[in-house]
């Protein structure tokens, strides 16, 4: 009884194995020919497993950017989209300082806003020189990004009516500017104008290619003096409504408010756009759907381009193994088992190759973001492999070498043994 | 099955065996009658194209006859599938050819395991029974060597014991010395004789007379069919 249990168990998974172990040691025969064999599997799986794990990692990050903000904020910035061009939209669109004031006196809905207007620009201290973000903003911005200082305060209501030429630098600066640890007070140099540090925020961490740490916060209308009427006239707001689920009145609320001041006629377009989070992550999804279809259209390529390598390979192999297909058939194997050996062999190599090509993605993926971060920026986020990444590439691989795989074998297991012997 | 039937191994008549040639075709084996007892030792003798391996290929169900009828102990193997020949070489018969036929990149002891795998076996068991058949021909010592390590004679003899490892009913050899000098032949064939005496039915194909005077029936073909078959009295 037990005896035949494991017979009976030996009869599937035994069968496998001896094939698995026959079609390694065929492989393993000749590396150089497997290796050239599937190295269109190996090329493929490693384009999308680079591809994928940047992507994702910079999808992470994005995601975790936009989770900071809440429910219940939302965020106004002029309809580029609405021109051909960038620099047309930046060159002929207006939102204002006075378009947040009207929003904020006219909208009941609104908890907090915060108009903002960034630059980037030059710095200095000390005769240590550099170059940073500037954001342009008013006492609400802490508030609605959860974004605190460490030492000293944000900008305060005062600073913000009165102009003032102050300013609160983020953890980055301090070592950018070789500043001491204790800067409260210190005189910095932004573009033109001498600032004084009012505050240090506390550490954030990297996030999608711009560190929350490496930025200045001074008042919004001393960056408009400091920049001027263009700066002036490209102001993004922030706002944070009471009530979360009265989201689409206030978003409705706050059109209504921006046609008005903007003196847009009916049938006009807006020509700002209003994102709730809940459109942002919608965005993000669509743009991860995109790449997830270019990511579909590299390894549908890789099917069949590793694929075709691997039947012609294997057609060579099993002409070159007629002979040995002949002994094996002359001892008493059946079509099925030269069949499954050969399959067995092309699915074996090919997920080899899926291994193969997965290591060397991982690692492509990670130099690249090395190379990134020296190059571009510093906070570039870490690739990100997700488990499905690694199932689909093997499986995907394995299932190359098994549709491929399937014509060599049937001719394999349809050879006469006398024929297959007989063979020169 | 009577008493006597079951000591007929073979029953073959009027095999015709025709191979396509361009528009019609050739008959290699035109009509042969043989019957074979368990026991015996028949060798098989005639001019080159006579269809001596032909005969043999169909007697061992690696060929089907294109007519005619073949029992192999009261199995009909000419209305048989190929997998079905598969199932049957692997059970009831052992084959020796003259180039051996071993895989190249298996060892010894593995290409005699090599008809045991495809019975299902599991691989303790059918590396013992290998081993027993290694040790039965004083090979054991040989038994991690690859083909290419090994001389023709024991080549041949690595061939044998993967016939016998799955005691067949019948062993067939096609020229087993065509490659082998006349010292090694003689060994080989002196180990054919004590397996034969030992109870095995062997059938064997040869050019020479002094290869088939080891036999106890000679059988004589020409032209696809048998012209004389004889029992020799030692
Ligand atoms: N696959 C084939 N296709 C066509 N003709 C074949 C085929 N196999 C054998 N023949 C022919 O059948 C005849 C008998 O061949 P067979 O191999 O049986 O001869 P043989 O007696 O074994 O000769 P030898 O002593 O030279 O080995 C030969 O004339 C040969 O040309
Ligand atoms: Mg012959």
């Amino acid at each position: 009884m037990t005896s035949r249990r494991t017979e009976e168990l030996f009869g599937f998974w035994g069968a496998v194995f001896e094939l698995f172990r026959i079609a390694l040691r065929a492989i393993l025969s000749s590396k150089m020919r497997s290796f050239l064999t599937v190295l269109g599997i190996i090329i493929g799986v490693l384009a999308v497993v680079a591809v994928v794990s940047i992507l994702q990692g910079v999808f992470a990050s994005f995601l975790s950017q936009f989770e900071s903000l809440g429910g219940d904020t939302l965020f106004v910035r002029p309809n580029y989209e609405m021109f051909k061009s960038h620099q047309e939209g930046v060159r002929r669109l207006k939102m204002t300082y006075e378009d947040a004031l009207a929003i904020a006196r006219d909208v009941s809905q609104v908890k907090e806003i915060c108009p903002f207007l960034m630059r980037t620009d030059t710095i200095a201290y000390h005769g240590r020189n550099d170059s940073t973000q500037i954001i342009g903003t008013t006492e609400s911005y802490p508030q609605i990004n959860s974004f605190f200082p460490e030492q000293g305060r944000f900008l305060a209501p005062m600073d913000v009516a009165a102009r003032r030429k102050v300013c609160i630098i983020g953890q980055d600066i301090l070592d950018k500017l070789a500043m001491p640890l204790q800067s409260l007070g210190e005189e910095i140099q932004i573009g033109r104008g001498t600032y004084t540090v009012m505050g240090i925020l506390e550490k954030k961490g990297g996030s999608f290619g711009q560190s929350e740490d490496d930025q200045i916060f001074i008042p919004l209308p001393t960056a408009i003096v400091q920049y001027g009427q263009d700066a002036a006239n490209s102001i993004f707001i922030e706002v944070q409504v009471r009530d979360a689920q009265k989201m689409d009145d206030a978003v409705e609320r706050i059109s209504a408010v921006l046609r008005r001041e903007h003196g847009l006629k009916f049938g006009d377009v807006d020509d700002f756009r209003v994102f709730t989070r809940d459109e942002i992550l919608k965005i993000i999804k669509q743009f991860t759907s995109v790449s997830t279809l270019i990511v579909g259209a590299i390894v549908s390529i890789t099917l069949i381009v590793g694929g075709i390598g691997i039947m012609n390979i294997m057609l060579v192999s099993v002409t070159e193994r007629t002979r040995e297909i002949g002994i094996r058939m002359a001892v008493g194997a059946k079509r099925i088992h030269i069949l499954y050996q050969f399959l067995i062999e092309s699915v074996t190599l090919s997920t080899l190759g899926g291994v193969v090509g997965l290591g060397c993605g991982t690692g492509v993926a990670h130099l690249t973001v090395f190379i990134l971060r020296k190059t571009v920026s510093e906070t570039f986020p870490a690739a990100f492999i997700p488990y499905w990444v690694v199932l689909l590439s093997l499986s995907f691989a394995a299932l190359t070498g098994a549709i491929f795989g399937v014509y060599p074998a049937v001719k394999a297991s349809r050879l006469d043994p006398i024929d297959a012997l007989r063979y020169e | 099955m009577t008493t006597v039937d079951s000591e007929i191994l073979i029953q073959a008549t009027d095999l015709v065996k025709d191979y396509p040639m361009g528009e019609g075709s050739y008959r290699a084996l035109n009509g042969v009658d043989l019957t074979v007892r368990r026991g015996e030792f028949i060798a098989i003798m005639g001019p080159s194209g006579s269809g001596k391996s032909t005969l043999l290929h169909i007697l061992g169900c690696l060929d089907t006859p294109s007519s005619g009828r073949y029992l192999l102990a009261g199995t009909p193997v000419h209305s048989l599938a190929p997998d079905e020949l598969a199932g049957l070489r692997n059970r009831e018969i052992g084959f020796i050819f003259q180039m051996f036929f071993l895989l190249p990149r298996s060892s010894a002891v593995e290409n005699v395991e090599l008809p045991l795998v495809y019975a299902k076996l599991p691989p303790s068991t059918r590396h013992h029974m290998a081993l027993d058949a290694l040790r039965f021909l004083n090979l054991e010592t040989h038994a991690k060597h690859r083909p290419n390590q090994l001389s023709g004679g024991q080549r041949q003899q690595i061939a044998i014991a993967r016939a016998l490892v799955n005691k067949p009913s019948l062993i067939l050899a096609d020229e087993p010395t065509g490659n082998l000098d006349s010292v090694t032949s003689g060994n080989i064939m002196g180990l054919l004789k004590k397996l034969n005496e030992m109870g095995n039915t062997l059938i064997l194909v040869t050019h020479e007379q002094d290869i088939a005077a080891y036999a106890r029936r000679q059988v004589r073909i020409r032209d696809g069919k048998i012209v004389s078959d004889e029992v020799i009295r030692s």
